[in-house]
């Protein structure tokens, strides 16, 4: 009897596993794979599928694409953003989880809610808010510290400015999840580093931030996924001006596929950032996960 | 129990999904029967004619869609003026945002039947839409005697849409600043020379720091830069029409007046209103370059500004153009749709060309100088101030061709880099010439500047 009700849960179990599975690699296929592949195929073609152009060029998008000169603009501008909005993301994150996760600390609940709102606040209209705050005239910004800046209009300030957006809307995510390392930490490292006589910085250094280093190669590479694909601040606030200053590599390859309709082109820097996106994750692996 | 009902439901589904795929679809329409082919109606138009007066698919129902991105109800009119006329047609207007509408737009053809029989077009996304296109059922003589744009859009000897009205590049001025500086209907320049003048006498700086613009051009670079450079005589294409040519005299020259207005008669600023129309409208700058779409923005968004408009200045009396136009399209038809639409669709164009009067309505409606011959002496488009403007020199206006948006683009991106990068003039045009080389090397653009008529004076 035993036996026989065993069986018919275990046909069940895998009944349902091989549903789930069946649907999530069908899902993989159709949205992952499959787009993949016809964008890889593209990638070698002149194609716009809005006219129905799809005409063999061999690597032609890719000569073309190392030498178009808003391609390397866009790297190096894409280079700079995620260096610097994932280390203050970083810093800025550990450091509020560290001081939020202090005893001396009271309404934790309040100071993480308030830090995690701008996460959950849409990216379009934080990005329109801090448009109207840049505004040279009428913007907060200016009136409130005294500047004469045009910052979205200044090919020193505008990618800095969309740097400080960035920063301000994702940290908290950030503070969320070195919170929840630290609180994996087990008190009993920190009662023996009290015996031992280490101080606060010694107990930060040792002890707290090699336990957090799982944590910190989470959020290094899930930013750094996710910054090489920002294209939204850039849309909404500069559209990749002035000149082109603030166009990243994702804003390059919307503007060529959805402006201008060459999917081909698009589909060839997609590809290349989709190589480098993975080189660089796999750096960060090495860097920060080595002592790990 | 359940899982006999569940099979047999899911069963059903597949049965019916499977008779889905496999039915051919054979197209019904709904509506009236026409039986009447004499409408006692008048023959309208000059030489593209419409005579009402006969049945449209033999007077059986037939059904259109037509899509729009902006005027619903302006050219739902139209679509309603003709189905009274002949009831059996039913026009279902579909209004899409204009995001989207050129993606949602070359999509919905490649169903054939199943997309729109009638869509509004822009002659910017011409390279999208041809293959899709049906050329109009039209003696195309009959087009050019009524419509002085109508050549500009014929294609091996057919015409798939043209023009309803143009839309040019004016100065908007505000009229009380202009009284408040001692200025009157006299001083409105005709050469930019005096143009500069006036601006600084519009121009309030307090301690150094500018507090109304004489003149704002800001965010449109572009537009302003091409339209001193044709006058200058540089055209933005070779002979050939293929390959850009940005990096001329007279480009530069363009250019160099512009940063001019700023930095030498400092009567506006790069970081002071840098969206003019916005500047305009709150009272900031009393002068902008815009196109005739800004008298319905005024009108939406500030209509308590009071504001003139005059023609575009120019750098001597005898220019080669003034500005250049683009227009504002008629209708394409899909040229995939089943035989009956086709057969309605081209009865249509006929009416809506024919039609001077709903012509006349949208071309008040976006301040566009009317392409019909018809329209051109007409009493209330001339009160349009936009229209009033250009209304002169209208013949020396020249189109540069259903450009790709990669010009525009690049010439703006230009416009930044020297404006607000402070990058040299010459080689930044040179980078937007080069790209916009490449770009325009994967289409099949010519450009229409050689059927202007002073084509041949170009430098």
């Amino acid at each position: 009897m035993f036996k026989k009700k065993r069986a018919l849960q275990s046909k069940s179990e895998i009944v349902l596993r091989n549903m789930v599975v069946t649907f999530l690699v069908a899902y993989m296929a159709i949205f992952m794979v499959i787009p993949i592949v016809i964008a890889f195929a593209g990638s070698f073609h002149n194609w716009n599928p809005l006219n129905g152009t799809y005409k063999w060029i061999g690597l032609d998008n890719y000569i073309r694409m190392f030498q178009y000169p808003t391609f390397w603009v866009s790297m190096g501008n894409t280079v700079i953003f995620c260096i610097v909005v994932v280390a203050f993301r970083v810093v800025l994150g550990l450091g509020l989880a560290y001081a939020i996760s202090s005893r001396m600390v009271k309404s934790k609940t309040f100071f993480r809610t308030i830090f995690y709102m701008p996460t959950v606040t849409p990216l379009v209209a934080v990005a329109y808010v801090w448009k109207i705050m840049y505004n040279p005239q009428f913007g907060l910004i200016d009136n409130l510290f005294g500047l004469n800046i045009n910052w979205l209009y200044s090919s020193k300030f505008a990618l800095p400015a969309v740097m400080a957006m960035t920063i301000w809307k994702d940290f908290g995510y950030a503070v969320i999840l070195f919170m929840s390392g630290l609180l994996s930490i087990p008190g009993d490292y920190y009662e023996a580093s009290g015996i031992d006589g280490a101080n606060a910085w010694q107990t930060f250094r040792y002890i707290t931030l090699p336990l957090l280093r799982p944590t910190m190669i989470l959020v290094v590479i899930t930013s750094l996924i996710s910054y090489l694909q920002a294209y939204v601040p850039v849309m909404v606030m500069t559209k990749g001006g002035p000149g082109t200053s603030t166009f990243l590599s994702s804003y390059l390859v919307y503007d060529q596929a959805f402006v201008k309709y060459n999917f081909g082109y698009a589909s060839a820097i997609a590809f290349f950032i989709l190589i480098f996106t993975a080189v660089l994750t796999l750096l960060s692996f090495k860097l920060i996960g080595e002592k790990s | 129990m359940w899982r006999k009902v569940l099979g047999i439901c899911l069963a059903m589904s597949m049965m019916l999904l499977l008779s889905a795929c496999g039915s051919e679809e054979t197209a019904t329409y709904k509506g009236e029967i026409d039986t009447n082919p004499d409408k006692g109606l008048e023959v309208m138009g000059e030489h593209v004619t419409y005579d009402p007066n006969h049945l449209v698919n033999d007077g059986k129902p037939v059904e259109l869609e037509w899509w729009l991105w902006d005027a619903p109800d302006l050219f739902g009119s139209i679509a309603e003026e003709y189905e009274k006329i002949h009831p059996n047609v039913t026009i279902h207007i579909v209004n899409n945002p204009w995001d989207g509408f050129w993606t949602k737009l070359p999509l919905a053809l490649q169903k054939g039947k199943k997309g729109p029989t009638l869509f509004n077009v822009h002659n910017s996304y011409q390279h999208l839409l041809l293959t899709y296109m049906a050329p109009y059922d039209i003696d195309v003589k009959d087009l050019e005697q009524d419509f002085f744009t109508a050549k500009s859009h014929e294609i091996d000897g057919k015409i798939y849409y043209i023009d309803f009205g143009i839309m040019t590049g004016a100065i908007y001025y505000n009229k009380d600043m202009w009284a408040a500086a001692g200025l009157t209907e006299e001083d409105i320049p005709k050469t930019w020379e005096d143009f500069r003048e006036v601006a600084k006498k519009l121009t309030i700086q307090e301690n150094g720091k500018l507090i109304q613009a004489g003149f704002n051009y800001n965010g449109e670079f572009e537009n302003l830069m091409q339209s001193i450079s044709y006058q200058y005589g540089s055209t933005l294409f070779d002979e050939s029409g293929t390959k850009p040519t940005i990096t001329q005299e007279g480009q530069i020259k363009a250019v160099q007046m512009m940063l001019d207005f700023y930095d030498k008669d400092q009567v506006g600023d790069k970081d002071f209103g840098t969206d003019s129309a916005q500047s305009f409208g709150q009272g900031q700058s009393a002068m902008v370059y815009k196109w005739g779409h800004f008298y319905g923005y005024m009108n939406t968004n500030y209509p308590s500004i009071p504001y003139g408009t005059f023609e575009v200045p120019v750098v001597d009396e005898d220019p080669f153009a003034y500005d250049r136009y683009n227009g504002e399209s008629t209708p394409g038809i899909n040229k995939n749709a089943s035989p009956e639409q086709l057969e309605a669709a081209q009865d249509f164009i006929r009416f809506y060309l024919a039609n001077a009067e709903k012509q006349k309505s949208l071309c008040m409606n976006y301040s566009l100088f009317p392409a019909n011959n018809a329209l051109r002496e007409d009493e209330d488009l001339l009160k349009n101030p936009a229209i009033q403007a250009v209304s002169e020199h209208i013949s020396d206006y020249i189109w540069p061709g259903p450009m790709p948006a990669t010009l525009g683009d690049n010439l703006k991106i230009a416009g930044q880099d020297i404006m607000y990068n402070g990058k040299s003039i010459e080689k930044t045009l040179k980078t937007a010439e080069d790209i916009i080389k490449v770009d325009l090397s994967n289409m099949d653009f010519v450009s229409s500047e050689s059927l202007y008529h002073k084509y041949s004076q170009h430098k």
